[in-house]
């Protein structure tokens, strides 16, 4: 029998497809749907599988009625991702900027920055960003943490600048502290940024330098419009990587009730925290694609 | 911009006059406002130089900071840390720390099977990947649309939601593992698969490994961004589907997968969370150097004679660190050129 040749593709896509999929339903689809299973169920590790009872919505009015930490990380969780994000952004765009102009040791200086990408996802980065505190050496003074010493506070002193609000000290204060954090979780944006960068066209480059625009009017015409594709898939990128982090609060707290062998309300607590990672990211698609400029062939 | 359009052009004046002449006598026919404007270029020009060495110079040292204090504390007695004058180079050289830490990670042996898990799951994830991107980028069949809004939701969930149901499938071998036992004892705990290897090889095998969903997409933008033509051809010239990807495109792809994999290996380097789910012992470096805490006051101060106050620790977590990601770093330094320019080809961008 011979099928048409679109039928035949189609099928040959299915097969291209095929180990991906069996596997999805396996190792992803399944699971899913259990977790959600659980979210509703009071349960118990049992032999040959998870026994237990359906108990409503039990658990999730406990998360947002009683449990008082959840709601509290959720709030902290959510206003650092709030803050660190476009911060993330802006610096990475600017170490992009710098690194593709030219000047001596670019090469080295690039391989500097790239670093955190092969690091920062692993254990090390925890050790050396001072989370050691766990981990029983807390009076670790000399640590390699010596920038969360309250340098800005004595540089305000040195100035003879009292008079600041506390709130407004304290924002700066924040994103001081976290420069350390901040240069180390901005690698995969600076790489992504760094190669938009390269594929803006000559054309548009050459066209500027006749028209005569400055290097500021450059960036804002020229470099920014083409570069926005990229600012919505590292923010989407950012988000997720902080919302997801193992070491991050809400996740810290869902992984400690498991480990009290709540499954069922564990989650339930997982399941509203993805919700609004979910959303956050739709919302994220949606405002950016109004400020997005695509090149139109 | 009165200046630019008159800005001093070099290329075009007689080959008997040296630039430097050349310069001199255009600066002459210049108004001094030209003149002004021009070193105002200048100078703004030098100051931004400055600053921009500056501020590279102070980020490069923030991220280079904790690998220069690991160097420092590994190769430093344990008196150094009481010695207020040692900020940086150590005073008594010594290569005991590293030793201690290297025996209590039972260095070699984690290395290796580190080494193993790492690569063997990376090549068949992405070889499963590049299969699973390209029939997405290829092929329309009925779908097709619903079945990549799997693969974002795959980069959008965290493990940690679905790890549990994974442990318990794994446990029980999808079920298999109670009709087993029945059977035999012996049968029975062959088929739990905790501890196993096959926990990372299975679903990296199923395109499902650590940020399968990420390098599906990488793959299928990729796939995409390639010319229809070449597979055509191969068409017309009587290639399957399967001959073409295998002959046509993967070779012309080879540079993307490089990076993808390079990316796959360091995912998996660094994986603890999916491997303590997995494990019960550490048996991956990352693991390891999670709890390297305990497994040094397990090995090393368990006894009484020896006494470690938690500021002297130090030096044994910084020399496990050192010691953990130094294999990283070595194929960093060798391989940057394709974690860095390997980027702009994997479809990532564009």
């Amino acid at each position: 029998m011979k099928l048409p040749y679109q039928k035949r593709k189609a099928l040959y896509g299915y097969g291209f497809i095929a180990l991906w999929l069996v596997g999805t339903v396996i190792w992803f689809l399944y699971p899913l749907a259990e977790s959600l299973r659980y979210s509703f169920m009071n349960v118990k590790p049992e032999k040959g599988g998870m026994q237990g009872s359906y108990v409503g919505l039990e658990n999730y009015s406990y998360i947002f009625t009683v449990d008082p930490k959840y709601t509290q990380y959720l709030v902290k969780v959510l206003g650092e991702t709030a803050i660190r994000t476009p911060l993330i952004i802006i610096f990475s765009l600017f170490i992009a900027v710098i690194l593709n102009q030219k000047f001596k040791g670019r090469g080295f200086a690039r391989a500097v920055f790239f670093l955190p990408v092969i690091i920062a996802t692993g254990p090390v980065y925890n050790i050396i960003n001072g989370d050691i505190s766990k981990t029983g050496a807390s009076s670790a003074g000399q640590f390699s943490t010596m920038f969360q010493t309250d340098l800005v506070g004595e540089l305000f002193q040195f100035l003879g600048i009292y008079g600041l609000s506390d709130k407004v000290q304290s924002g700066i204060e924040f994103i001081t502290n976290d420069v350390f954090g901040l240069v180390w979780s901005s690698g995969i944006q600076i790489l992504i940024f760094l190669a938009a960068l390269q594929n803006i066209p000559v054309s548009a480059k050459e066209a500027a330098q006749v028209e005569g625009a400055t290097a500021w009017e450059f960036f804002w015409k020229i470099t920014l419009p083409y570069v926005s594709p990229m600012i919505l898939a590292c923010l989407i990128f950012t988000v997720i990587d902080s919302f997801t982090a193992p070491d991050n609060l809400v996740m810290g707290h869902v992984l400690d009730m498991r480990g009290e062998w709540q499954y069922g309300y564990a989650s339930a607590m997982a399941w509203v925290y993805f919700s609004i990672i979910l959303a956050a990211v739709g919302l994220i698609t949606l405002l950016m694609n109004c400020f997005i400029y695509y090149e139109v062939d | 911009m009165a200046a630019q359009t008159s800005a001093p052009d070099t290329k075009s004046g007689g080959g008997a006059l040296s630039r430097k002449e050349l310069r001199r006598r255009h600066r002459e026919t210049m108004r001094r406002e030209e003149i002004i404007s021009l070193r105002r270029r200048a100078a703004l020009d030098m100051l931004w130089r400055i600053g921009r060495s500056l501020i590279l110079f102070g980020l490069c040292f923030i991220i280079l900071y904790p690998l220069l204090y690991m160097v420092s504390c590994a190769f430093r007695a344990q008196e150094d840390m009481h010695d207020p004058t040692v900020m940086w180079i150590p005073r008594h050289l010594t290569l005991s720390i590293l030793q201690q830490t290297w025996s209590a990670m039972d260095y070699g042996k984690t290395f290796v099977r580190t080494l193993f898990l790492n690569i063997g799951c990376s090549f068949v994830q992405v070889a499963v990947c590049a299969l699973t991107g390209y029939g997405f980028a290829r092929f329309r069949f009925r779908s097709r649309d619903l079945l990549f809004g799997i693969v974002i939701l795959q980069i959008l969930v965290p493990t940690q939601i679905i790890s549990i149901v994974q442990y318990m499938e794994f446990r029980y071998c999808l079920g298999l593992q109670p009709v087993m036992e029945r059977i035999s004892p012996a049968l029975g705990s062959a088929f739990n698969l905790i501890d196993s290897p096959l926990t990372m090889y299975l679903p990296a095998m199923m395109g499902n490994g650590i940020r399968a969903g990420l390098m599906i997409y990488i793959f299928r933008q990729f796939f995409k961004g390639m010319p229809q033509e070449l597979e055509d051809a191969a068409y017309l010239d009587g290639c399957g589907p399967f001959r073409t990807f295998l002959q046509v495109m993967t070779p012309n792809a080879s540079a993307s997968f490089l990076t993808v994999f390079l990316f796959s290996v360091v995912w998996y380097w660094n994986d603890y969370y999916v491997s303590s789910t997995f494990f019960t012992q550490n048996s991956t470096m990352a693991l390891m150097l999670k709890n390297l805490n305990t497994q040094l006051s397990l090995v090393l101060f368990n006894s009484a004679t020896v006494e470690v106050s938690p500021r002297e620790q130090i030096l044994w977590m910084e020399a496990g660190c050192l010691l953990a990601v130094f294999p990283l770093l070595l194929m960093y330094i060798f391989l940057q050129k394709h974690f860095t320019e390997g980027i702009e080809h994997s479809g990532l961008v564009g």
